[in-house]
């Protein structure tokens, strides 16, 4: 038997962290930094058992505890957590996820004057992940929510002494929270018409068609608004590339595992009130489908390694999305009866879980990578590094095998999910999604081959953050390993029906077996399909980039006739990189899809800034400091009230 | 005539009258801080006993409910913290400390008659009464941008009282009463013959007095003064003037329209004038704010915004609108409060209010400094700060009411404050400091500081004894 | 032709108009203090005129009541208005309000 004071305690845990850090070790023990970390990893494994005791007692869901909070008049808001599947798989990959991440810092942050400032922002940004995700009612979800983005706010911008990155972190403030308004307007409308916060009674009221029409459009529209703001999805997405210039493991917290993850999560979670809605689901679907290819695109070209996993970030969540709505779409046509709400859920879901993993797991690679080659993340300096450090290489290689959706590891079978149901229900979105397979597997495999094919090109020539000065990259410490190793373990085998529970059954979902990929082909011939486009991405990848194994020094003599000759086939790469990669896809397709985004979205976004500022300035001018021209705005402003009254009236 | 009514209002006057006398005699003229802060014990004491009272007396002049001693208890609650915070910034004006708290507690003693009054005349006198003595109050300083501030406030005031007198003579002239039921009566007579709009000077008169109380609470167009006359007083009384004067202006806005034109015919139009005019009001004062340099000029702009932010509350007809608009002005005026207390401090230090000055102040006082970010975060509305609910009551009375595009507008604007008061937090938390000097700070100045900053918090997490208060106080509306 | 209440409204209307464009327009800070008694004195018109004629036959005085209030109050208005011109006068030498322009933007 579950207490329920467990689900209490799961979020408690990493409060007290923050407390303990907060209160006691910076101010008395500041002098022993590693009090902190062993405080937050003592007390998120804490976490993480209970959360699999939560797991394991499935047969008791959903689970909650209640208390009022208070009620004035009718106005009445309970306070509560509450447990079911969907609940359960999510504590596990934040719990989990960020365990692991706070392991991997205590090497990464080693030597850092702000180490327990680090712990107690981790602390307080785990601790209100947790409670959005237990949080039983939406308001509560609401001011967990903005809980995050303070974390998040505060992680960024973690190394304040570098302008970028406070700059970043206001950007992803400011950027989320026109989603978050969104999403309080979308509250406060289903307020008005269901007359509860209760995120279970909404779902049943809007299925029932209690609540409906135009006003549920709204509201779901709202909540989404909200989520594409976290989830970085278009046109909200320019802030989680800048956003890389925190601390990497925070990057790999915030950016693959939870932050973002908790637009999916409230989309998936709040999925009745949507699918009531033909509009707002088939909105989700889209917007999930072209973010899902616009920033995978986007991937192709950065030469920057965390950029590169931001942009993938951003395609994956899209993904996720497009699951989630692909299913919903066919539920709210009337295709499939509600009872499949369950499997859109898991559709969306198992992709956000597997995800988490090898996403997390690259991210962590990049750390460790950047750590070894002096700190810098240019892929362009990198290469080689297989050699040095043969253990991140491989977990590497592992994430992005997974990312990229090759049989039989975790992201092939998520991804599998996503593309069978595209398939079925919206058919346009598939083939932006089979397009994004390609693009993935592509860019994935670039990073791959110029990190760690070739030779070492020398890592930043001034030191940078960090200032490890040291001329040959080497291994990762253990402290940092071992985290990549567990995650790697879960980037093979999350996704396998036999293992890790099966979280996509778990859900509600129903794989394809082991095999079926070979076996099936004549009836279910899309995974292998889809496999072969993924390979297809990483031969491509392969054929361009791995030429780069020849050392950049003798690429001078390309032009000498007998080395053309020798090296035809660098020859040939180069030109076709050249003609084929530079003039039509980066002058041309990228150029645009670059300047689209810079000028078109970015500039919308920044431009409503600048508007603004500029609107300021303007209006600025009008207080000129003389009184009397005051008093003229207030008979005037008379006057046009009356005028406008009368001609009303 | 029941004189235990007025006993608030009278007792108060008395202690400004005994500051006076007491500042012939005493020469440490902290002291007289402290009479007056501790003499505030004794309005507060009276304004709770009277809590429940449901009377008029002195010929209707006086109305005593829940409502008028909601105000009052405000009112009383923040003068007391800002006399607590002025005793270090009283040091500027050596010889006449004795004035100075005198005139505040009599400009305290108008801004609570106006809210509880249910007649024009009354509502003129204790107007001016607040008035007069915050035009003193503003050019007390006595140096140039002081004095070029109080003349602003005097003469823009003085106009806007004119108007006001106007708009009264106006509603005088159609009803016949200066008695806020009766003209109630009256304007429902006027209703049922179908002669409502037979003739303009109601609607003139109506607008008249939107404009005279607009002065008050800052709305645009009627809000030009305020950043100059923010930048330009002494600090203590920015705040005073950015808090209580803002809400004695919304308590007599609730009671006058309410009252006296609370039916339906007309309570339609004036909330839409109230809705455009508050649109209008956070979006050029949140726009402008990003333009500021000075950071008591930032707050004017920020206050022009958030009387924009209360019109919504005004313009959500019904008792949630109403008790929105009561919270939001208590959790606004912690947080605001704490701001000021935080500038008052740190600008005793550094002698400036510029916000490039503050850089790195989080390292000089790292207290004071998480004060004012703790502030400027419940300005923004974030929980757990007591702004994230303010906007969330009102936000929610509006959509009841249906007023879906100004909530839209509400919540753009309040991404768009995350701008610039984020900009102050970055600046303190983020820039080099340019000494290492610590701020000091006296133990009344820290005192009042924590009261606003954990007032701040608590009402945040726990709003509903402030909120239930608040639907007590506007039950008495019909 | 006798005087009717239109006839006070006119001259109220006229005065209050005579001293908001003086109160606008002039320059000289003591001049404005003046223009604005004058709109209150306007004012004043109106109050006793509505009483006066409105209700005839009652022996409320409001309007008369409410104008003598006016006239107090804008004494201490004018009082305090003008120590506060003092203090600009000794700050800049000038009571032209064109020149204070210290504060704005």
């Amino acid at each position: 038997m579950l207490p329920t004071t467990v689900l209490w305690a799961i979020f408690l845990l990493p409060l007290f962290s923050l407390v303990f850090i907060g209160l006691i070790l910076r101010p008395f023990f500041n002098n022993y930094p590693k009090l902190s970390g062993y405080t937050i990893i003592s007390c998120l494994t804490a976490a993480l058992g209970l959360s699999i005791w939560v797991l394991t007692s499935s047969d008791q869901f959903p689970i909650g505890s209640t208390i009022e909070w208070a009620a004035v008049g009718d106005f009445k808001i309970n306070l509560g957590f509450v447990a079911d599947r969907l609940t359960a798989i999510m504590l596990i990959v934040v719990t989990g996820v960020s365990l692991l991440v706070q392991i991997y810092s205590q090497g990464y942050m080693r030597g850092d004057p702000g180490y327990h400032r680090y712990f107690a922002f981790m602390s307080l940004f785990t601790a209100s992940m947790l409670g959005l995700v237990l949080a039983s009612n939406l308001l509560l979800v609401y001011v967990f929510w903005e809980g995050v983005g303070l974390g998040s706010y505060l992680l960024i911008g973690f190394w304040f002494h570098k302008p970028s990155a406070a700059a970043a972190a206001k950007k992803a403030f400011i950027v989320t929270r026109f989603g978050d308004f969104g999403f309080l307007i979308g509250i406060l409308i289903l307020y008005f018409t269901a007359g509860t916060f209760n995120i279970a009674e909404l779902n049943e009221l809007a299925m029932l068609g209690v609540i409906g029409g135009t006003a549920l459009t709204l509201a779901a529209l709202g909540i989404f608004s909200g989520a594409v703001g976290k989830s970085a999805q278009f046109p909200l997405h320019t802030w989680l590339p800048d956003a890389m210039e925190g601390p990497t493991p925070v990057s790999s917290l915030i950016h693959a595992a939870t932050m973002v993850a908790a637009g999916v999560y409230l989309v998936a979670r709040t999925l009745p009130i949507f699918v009531s809605s033909e509009t707002a689901i088939m909105f989700v679907a889209v917007i999930g489908g072209v973010t899902a290819i616009f920033a995978a695109s986007m991937g192709l070209v950065m030469n920057d390694i965390k950029r590169v996993l931001a942009y993938s970030t951003i395609s994956q969540l899209g993904y996720m999305m497009l699951g989630l709505g692909a299913v919903g779409v066919g539920i709210a046509q009337g295709e499939l009866g509600e009872e499949f709400i369950w499997l859109a859920i898991a559709v969306g879901m198992f992709h956000l879980f597997t995800n988490a993993f090898f996403k997390c797991l690259l991210f962590l690679g990049a750390g460790s990578v950047s750590h070894a080659s002096g700190g810098t993340f240019d892929m362009r300096l990198m290469g080689g590094l297989r050699k040095y450090m043969p253990w991140t290489f491989v977990t590497f290689l592992i994430g992005a095998l997974s990312l990229s959706g090759i049989w039989p590891l975790a992201g092939f079978w998520s991804k599998d999910g996503i593309i069978l149901r595209a398939w079925e229900y919206t058919p346009v979105l598939f083939w932006l999604a089979i397009i994004t397979v390609f693009m993935t597997a592509f860019y994935m495999f670039r990073v791959v081959f110029m990190t760690f094919g070739g030779k070492y090109r020398g890592g930043e020539q001034s030191p940078g953050h960090g200032g490890h000065g040291h001329g040959e990259p080497h291994e990762s410490p253990l402290v940092m390993v071992f985290p990549m190793v567990i995650l790697a373990l879960f980037a093979i085998g999350a996704g396998w029906a036999f293992w890790a529970g099966g979280a996509f059954e778990y859900l509600g979902g129903y794989a394809h077996g082991f095999f079926d990929v070979f076996t099936n082909v004549g009836e279910e011939p899309l995974p292998l399909i889809s496999l072969t486009i993924a390979l297809a991405g990483i031969m491509l990848a392969y054929a361009m980039y791995s030429a780069r194994w020849i050392s950049p020094e003798k690429v001078s003599q390309t032009f000498a006739p007998l080395y053309t000759l020798l090296s035809r086939k660098y020859y040939m790469d180069e030109l076709y990189e050249r003609i084929f990669v530079v003039r039509v896809l980066h002058r041309g397709l990228f150029y645009v899809i670059q300047t689209v985004d810079t000028y078109v979205v970015d500039g919308i976004v920044n431009g409503l800034a600048n508007v603004t500022v500029l609107a300021g300035s303007g209006f600025r001018r009008l207080q000129t400091g003389q009184l009397q021209s005051y008093g003229l705005a207030i008979v005037l402003g008379i006057l046009t009230i009356m005028l406008v009254w009368f001609v009303y009236k | 005539m029941n004189f235990w009514l007025l006993s608030p209002e009278l007792s108060l006057v008395g202690i400004a009258l005994t500051v006076i006398l007491l500042d012939l005699f005493i020469q440490q003229k902290k002291v007289l801080a402290a009479i007056s802060v501790f003499g505030l014990i004794i309005p507060i004491a009276f304004t709770i006993a009277l809590w429940g009272e449901n009377q008029a007396s002195f010929s209707g002049m006086l109305v005593v409910d829940n409502f008028s001693l909601f105000f009052k208890f405000l009112i009383l609650g923040i003068t007391s913290l800002v006399i607590l915070s002025s005793m270090d910034y009283a040091r500027k004006f050596a010889r006449f400390q004795g004035e100075y708290y005198a005139l505040i507690l009599l400009s305290a003693g108008g801004l609570m008659l106006m809210g509880s009054t249910g007649e024009l005349i009354s509502i003129y006198i204790a107007l001016e009464l607040a008035s007069i003595s915050l035009y003193a109050l503003v050019s007390f300083l006595k140096d140039p941008k002081s004095s070029e501030a109080g003349l602003k406030y005097m003469i823009l005031g003085a106009i806007s009282s004119a108007v006001l007198l106007l708009g009264m003579a106006f509603v005088f002239g159609i009803t016949g009463t200066t008695h806020l039921d009766q003209i109630a009566d009256k304007v429902g007579a006027l209703v049922s013959g179908g002669q409502l709009w037979d003739s303009p000077a109601l609607l003139f008169g109506i607008v008249l007095l939107i404009a005279g109380f607009g002065f008050k609470i800052a709305s645009v167009p009627f809000q030009m003064w305020v950043p100059d006359v923010y930048e330009g007083a002494p600090t203590p009384i920015t705040a005073f003037l950015s808090v209580a004067s803002k809400a004695a202006g919304i308590a007599v806005i609730l009671r006058v329209f309410y009252t006296a034109f609370g039916i339906a015919e007309i309570s339609a139009d004036w909330a839409m004038i109230f809705a455009v005019l508050g649109a209008i009001s956070m979006t050029i004062g949140n726009v402008v704010a990003i333009a500021q340099s000075n950071i008591k000029r930032m707050l004017g702009y920020s206050s022009i915004a958030h009387a924009g932010f209360l019109m919504v509350g005004l313009a959500a007809i019904g008792t949630l609108g109403q008790s929105g608009v009561l919270f939001f002005l208590a959790g606004y005026a912690l947080a605001n409060l704490g701001a000021f207390i935080a500038i008052i401090a740190i600008s005793n230090k550094i002698g400036s209010d510029e916000i490039a000055d503050y850089s790195g102040m989080a390292r000089r006082s790292p207290v004071i400094s998480f004060a004012l970010a703790f502030s400027l975060i419940s300005l923004i509305g974030i929980p757990p700060a007591v702004g994230f609910m303010a906007k969330f009551f009102i936000f929610n009375a509006a959509i009841q009411q249906d007023l879906l595009w100004l909530v839209l507008i509400a919540a753009l604007n309040s991404v768009i404050s995350a701008y610039y008061y984020l900009r102050v937090v970055k600046v303190m938390y983020v820039n080099e400091p340019t000494s290492e000097e610590p701020i000091p700070s006296s133990i009344p100045l820290r005192i009042s500081l924590a009261i606003a900053s954990i007032g701040v918090l608590v009402l945040g997490v726990y709003p509903w004894l402030v909120l239930r208060l608040a639907e007590n106080a506007v039950a008495m509306f019909p | 032709m006798s005087l009717g209440i239109e006839h006070y409204l006119i001259l109220s209307a006229i005065l209050f108009s005579i001293g908001l464009y003086g109160a606008l327009a002039k320059r000289n800070a003591v001049v404005i203090l003046m223009c604005i008694e004058i709109m209150l004195n306007a004012v004043n018109i109106a109050m006793v005129a509505f009483s006066r004629y409105l209700m005839p036959d009652t022996v409320v005085l409001t309007g008369q009541v409410f104008a003598i209030f006016i006239m107090t109050v804008a004494a201490a208005e004018a009082a305090v208005g003008l120590a506060i011109i003092i203090t600009i006068y000794r700050n800049r030498r000038s009571v032209d309000v064109e020149q204070a322009d210290l504060m704005r933007g």
